[in-house]
């Protein structure tokens, strides 16, 4: 655990990185003008996220190499899709990681990891089995807290991981039906929590 | 709200969707505007978890890589397509129409006949040198520009006529001057005679036969 926790954590890792909050960057702008073929806030916008988005690619894959070629990939697909980005549909930070993630687990829902899980992955598995939540995540977080923690572990697993059902069943231990439920009742109450 | 519709969009922003529903969802989004609001409102929702995800810097090359993806057009042009060659091309053939237009006009009247030679560079065709020969024992060799010579090497410059046992060595040739090479020793120029400039070592081809690659070749025209 980070020593450091509340609202300061997320100014350090700011300083660390280098980058604006996000409420100080102009997501639409910056889309925007990669729409209008502006290189420079293409720039803009990796050198604010890269980091983030890399490490999110890395936490589904589990590959350094890997996760770099999503975040590549993510970043042409971003300059190549800011035009047709439509605001309406909810943020553009969100957009951005959104392409990232999910690039990231059709690879790996493609590689069908589950049937490959070995001793390597236990490990790395159990390193991560504890989540810290960030200080911001404010209403998230609050829902998150009312879960029972083994649905919880469930959901964070399949969201930060990019565990399928059948990896979180065998991580657990838990049958994959009990999972599936779980994963699908959880959902339901983030709904209801966050409406 | 559509239930069912619903739970495949949250399954789908989750991660969860084994990858043919993953496609399915993909491929019905972009005209499916009940499932997209779907989607857009679970990827709301679940974006704060991102930041479980500790950032890792990438590697310097990362950027690079993206920039060299976004400007194709920037590396691996072919040479044809290079506006430099075709300008340098036409210049050197610009260059060598006017000096073999040249010859032909301040030719003295009644003059032998005479040859002349185009040296071009083999890969290229980039001419590079003329030679001309007013009678049959003197030549000229002309260039059209200044070559690049490496600094430990030496052009040589050779001749061989139909039926010849092998290449004949005219001497060296500094690049960028011309040179007048006497013929006596050789037998009279032929139609066809083949004359060719090679990389040598500074003091010239150790066999005496050409050793190193072309660097210009021509055959001789005869001109009346």
């Amino acid at each position: 655990m980070l020593a450091t926790q509340g609202p300061w954590r997320w100014l350090i890792q700011c300083q660390e990185y280098n980058v604006l909050p996000e409420t100080l960057f102009d997501y639409p702008a910056c889309l925007s003008a990669c729409a209008r073929g502006d290189q420079r806030a293409l720039r803009q916008l990796y050198e604010q996220d890269s980091s983030r988005l890399l490490g999110v690619a890395l936490r589904i894959v589990r590959d350094k190499a890997l996760a770099e070629d999503i975040v590549h990939d993510a970043f042409i697909r971003i300059w190549r899709g800011a035009g047709s980005f439509d605001p309406g549909r909810g943020s553009a930070r969100g957009w951005v990681f959104s392409v990232t993630r999910h690039l990231a687990l059709n690879h790996v829902r493609n590689q069908h990891r589950e049937v490959a899980l070995g001793e390597e992955h236990e490990q790395l598995a159990a390193d991560t089995v504890t989540f810290e939540f960030p200080a911001r995540s404010g209403q998230m977080h609050t829902c998150l807290e009312q879960l029972d923690p083994a649905r919880r572990t469930c959901i964070l697993h399949a969201y930060v991981d990019g565990y399928s059902h059948s990896e979180i069943a065998q991580k657990l231990g838990t049958p994959l039906g009990t999972v599936k439920a779980w994963i699908k009742r959880s959902l339901t109450a983030l709904r209801e929590c966050m409406a | 709200m559509n239930e069912t519709l619903d739970e495949l969009a949250s399954e789908y922003v989750l991660g969860t969707l084994p990858i043919e529903q993953r496609a399915e969802v993909e491929r019905r989004l972009p005209h499916d505007a009940e499932l997209r609001a779907a989607v857009d409102a679970w990827e709301q929702r679940l974006l704060p978890l991102t930041a479980l995800a500790a950032p890792v810097p990438p590697s310097p090359l990362l950027w690079r890589r993206i920039e060299r993806t976004l400007a194709p057009a920037a590396r691996g042009v072919p040479w044809w397509n290079l506006l430099a060659v075709w300008r340098g091309l036409a210049g050197a053939g610009l260059l060598a129409s006017l000096v073999l237009s040249a010859l032909l006009l301040t030719r003295p009247p009644g003059a032998a006949p005479s040859f002349v030679v185009v040296l071009v560079a083999p890969q290229s065709q980039a001419p590079g040198w003329v030679i001309q020969a007013s009678h049959n024992q003197q030549i000229q060799l002309i260039p059209l520009g200044v070559m690049e010579v490496p600094a430990d090497k030496a052009l040589q410059f050779w001749t061989k006529g139909d039926g010849w046992q092998g290449p004949v060595s005219l001497g060296l040739v500094k690049p960028g001057q011309t040179l007048s090479v006497p013929l006596d020793k050789l037998p009279p120029l032929t139609p066809n005679q083949l004359f060719e400039l090679t990389l040598e070592a500074p003091s010239g081809s150790p066999t005496g036969k050409p050793t190193g690659p072309i660097q210009a070749i021509g055959r001789a025209v005869k001109v009346l």
